[in-house]
């Protein structure tokens, strides 16, 4: 079986999973459905896998499915690495929600639309054509737009957050389509082939029309700030699966846009376009960090967190693009390379904190930090395991989150003085923003860890949390295995990530090499042997752990309560709280993050001495949102109001509006004769 | 600053001859980490405490430290009789104390309720709440009996 055929099976399989949602008996719907799933991700996997080893792309034309334009097919080693970077995580998040399904994934829609999303992400990478990408971009949107709303009967936030991330997505889509057709219009053709070669002559103006119009519409898609308010409203109210989903693979395939249009079809391009890129990168990976460090609400968190790594890679992308501007083509190979390693260690990451936060929503009914605590010792797999996920994401050796922050690292310290104005001016800027973000990252992991697992539970529901069925552990399970397998031995997925490098960017040189399992820069001074460190680190840990047990002539101990200063009435509210914990954070950066703060004191009647009420109410809204968004959704709304005393509901003044338009039609045809 | 100092000279109390008689355990030997808990005193036994860890009488120099949480402690320093809102507290406080531990009443009201002996907000002496270890009779104690008691666990 050639690649193209295992495209094509598995692009059929996964819409049968589609019909097998509808058509089988509520029981074995999800199962069903998600075994046919998972068939298709092994077949576009396979696909992927060979174009990598080959470094051949696999193109299919097919003018028979789509009427007009035909469907193209174009697999690149670029988007084989994109397909197996959504196979990774769709695989744990299919099998998740298995369990999950009880939670809004069992009812036929979600049944059918579910398996159509999953198929719609892994075919995107594969779209040779204008036509075939938008088709492909489009079903994704919508059929992700149809999951989040899943849950509306019970919650009305969820019709509120899928109209704004209805008008964002579809926002950028068109200025996506707008980006395409100007390029197919220069470049006389649709196929990505066709416009890959006519690209790079095009007029600068229409080069970098294309670009930001690509980059604006792709950042949407991604969660890039301003366009990110969609991920912290859409992520708590989708099921945990497709929040998975859509902030693993989905929001890479946004990065995936913007390295397709910029790297591989226009070539690179001025020293502006990086700029914007690595700004863009950079505010969003700080704003993002920041409101994960204040958010209470753990999938909230999460999202916020999804931006800052986005924005990451956007930090590295734009390095990139900056260092092959400037003529110092292993340098944007690195940063290139930091860039796909950093969305593929992001989707594994991601997808296993929003699976086992899923988990968490499912055992507890909540979501809200500020509700949960103690479930360490109530879910101790799940805990664990979100816990070494949670310091993968904050970039903690040995796991992967480190490889790509140190491949950053060394592209953005190698590429600090090049002799470039410019970029000897942005890089350290960039260095302190991604030492900052990774600060508040930190913050944010250690509230999400040690309010939520940590401590006593602050509701019923964490006090009666149970231990979720073993599929979802399993798939948790899967995820973090590969954030340990990754940053141990990275060795295993450098290679696939610079094959896509190399031939998706011709004319960037090769920066890395994998000696067995350490990696070596080449050109550059650096070396990182991760086995070894994991290695030491383990040595170390058993080590002081042999040493403390020989050492140590301590009586055993003994379990007692918790100190609370020997208060009669101790309850679980008198804990560090994740609001407190994120206080000291959110009073530094209020000019940021602008809290709005309400303290009510009411006192009694006789005596302005004695308090009867105190209340506090505290709330860290998204400043861009309330300033950006807020005003244009009033002047809008403010139109509508003015358009609705256009239909009063007289037949008389409709008839009316019908004469006036035939007078004005024909006195304008008048005109023109 | 060193003159004015010197001009000064010593203005501690001199060190009873001899070393004390020993009672306690022997890990809390030259080293001695206590947590005072005001079980419902009058204040009295509080002042002479602060005199004893001043730099008068300065216990200190053999061992005795006051600190801030039983977690840190290797004792408790009780004054006054147990009053019903401190009952649980001292309670908790005491078994908050890592092992050993001792607990030394202080004052003739933490030794068997002195003058609020039968008082409508007294349980009973700090023995009838918890198992005291050491006690300093006194209304109050002077701080060279207090600084005497905590020599003889500290053996310095």
């Amino acid at each position: 079986m050639n690649a193209g055929t295992l495209v094509v099976t598995g692009a059929v399989l996964g819409l049968g999973a589609g019909i097998a949602g509808v058509a089988l008996p509520h029981r074995s719907r999800v199962t069903g459905a998600a075994v046919l799933l998972w068939g298709a991700c092994a077949l576009e996997g396979v696909a992927a896998v060979h174009v990598l080893a080959t470094g051949h792309a696999v193109v299919l034309h097919s003018s028979t499915i789509l009427p007009l334009t035909g469907v193209e097919v174009m697999l690149s080693p670029l988007g084989a690495f994109f397909v197996l970077l959504v196979a990774l995580v769709a695989v744990p998040a299919t099998l998740h929600g298995i369990g999950y399904a009880r939670h809004g994934l069992a009812s036929r829609t979600a049944a059918c639309v579910f398996p159509i999303f999953v198929t719609s992400l892994l075919l995107v990478p594969t779209a040779g054509s204008v036509a075939t990408f938008m088709v492909l971009w489009e079903l994704m949107a919508l059929t992700s737009l149809l999951l989040v709303l899943v849950g509306h009967g019970r919650r009305a936030e969820a019709r509120s957050a899928a109209s704004w991330y209805a008008v964002l997505t579809q926002g950028g889509a068109a200025l996506i389509l707008i980006a395409w057709l100007v390029l197919a219009a220069h470049s006389g053709g649709q196929s990505f082939a066709a416009m890959g070669h006519h690209a790079r002559h095009l007029a600068p103006a229409v080069r970098g029309l294309v670009f930001v119009l690509a980059l604006i519409g792709f950042g949407s898609k991604a969660g890039v700030v301003p366009f990110h308010v969609w991920l912290p409203k859409a992520h708590p109210e989708a099921p945990s699966p497709v929040s998975a989903l859509m902030s693993g693979a989905m929001v890479a395939l946004g990065v995936y846009g913007i390295v397709l249009v910029g790297d591989a079809l226009l070539g690179g391009g001025p020293v502006w376009w990086w700029l914007a890129v690595l700004a863009l990168g950079a505010v969003s990976a700080l704003f993002g960090s920041l409101h994960a460090a204040s958010s209470t609400d753990v999938k909230r968190l999460l999202a916020y967190s999804t931006t800052d790594n986005v924005g990451l890679a956007l930090l590295a992308l734009g390095a990139s693009g900056l260092f092959a501007a400037t003529r110092h083509p292993v340098l944007a190979s690195l940063g290139l390379v930091a860039t796909l390693v950093l969305m593929l260690n992001h989707a594994a990451v991601k997808g296993a904190l929003f699976l086992a936060a899923g988990s968490v929503q499912m055992a507890t009914g909540s979501s809200d930090l500020d509700r949960l605590g103690g479930l360490l010792r109530r879910m101790p797999q799940t805990g664990a395991l979100f816990l070494v996920a949670a310091a993968a994401i904050t970039g903690l050796p040995p796991l992967n989150g480190f490889i790509g922050e140190w491949l950053l690292f060394q592209s953005l310290l190698h590429g600090a003085a090049t002799g470039n104005t410019a970029t000897d001016v942005a890089v350290p800027l960039a260095v302190a923003a991604l030492a900052l973000t990774a600060g508040l990252t930190v913050v944010a992991f250690v509230k999400a860890v040690g309010i939520g697992f940590l401590g006593r539970p602050r509701s019923q529901g964490a006090d009666e949390a149970v231990e979720v069925p073993v599929t979802m552990r399993l798939a948790v399970g899967l995820l973090v295995a590969v954030c340990v397998v990754f940053g141990v031995v990275p060795a295993l997925e450098l290679p696939a990530v610079e094959r896509a490098v190399r031939t998706a960017v011709p004319g960037v040189g090769s920066a890395l090499l994998a000696h067995g399992v350490d990696v070596q820069l080449v050109g550059l001074r650096g070396v990182l042997a991760p086995t070894e460190l994991a290695g030491a680190m383990a040595v170390a840990v058993v080590g002081v752990m042999v040493l403390r047990r020989s050492l140590s002539r301590r009586p055993t101990a003994r379990v007692v309560d918790a100190w609370g200063c020997g208060r009669q009435l101790q309850t679980a509210r008198m804990q560090y709280t994740a609001t407190s914990f994120a206080e000291p954070v959110q009073r530094v950066f209020d000019d940021v993050l602008r809290p709005v703060q309400d303290l009510d004191v009411t006192h009694v009647a006789e005596s302005r001495y004695v308090i009867e009420a105190v209340t506090f109410h505290n709330a860290v809204d998204d400043a861009i949102e309330r300033g950006l968004y807020r005003p244009v959704v009033r002047v809008v709304r403010r139109c509508g109001q003015a358009a609705r005393a256009l239909q009063p509901g007289s037949v008389h003044r409709y008839l009316g509006y019908g004469l006036g338009a035939l007078v004005i039609v024909l006195a304008a045809l008048a005109m023109i004769g | 600053m060193s003159r004015a100092l010197r001009r000064f000279g010593r203005v501690t109390e001199p060190l009873a001859p001899g070393p004390p008689t020993a009672d306690g355990p022997p890990e809390l030997v030259r080293s001695l980490q206590l947590r005072h808990v005001d079980a419902g005193s009058c204040n009295g036994c509080e002042l002479e405490i602060v005199s004893a860890f001043g730099p008068v009488y300065d216990a200190e120099r053999f061992g005795a430290r006051l600190v801030a949480s039983p977690r840190h402690a290797d004792g408790v320093l009780v004054t006054g009789p147990v009053t019903q809102n401190m009952a649980v507290p001292l309670l908790r406080t005491v078994e908050a104390t890592p092992r050993p531990r001792v607990v030394i009443a202080v004052g003739d009201c933490a030794r068997d309720c002195g003058v609020f002996a039968g008082g409508y907000g007294v349980v009973g002496a700090v023995g009838d709440v918890v198992e005291v270890d050491t006690s300093i009779p006194g209304c109050p104690p002077h701080p060279t009996a207090i600084v005497e008691a905590l020599r003889g666990i500290t053996r310095r």
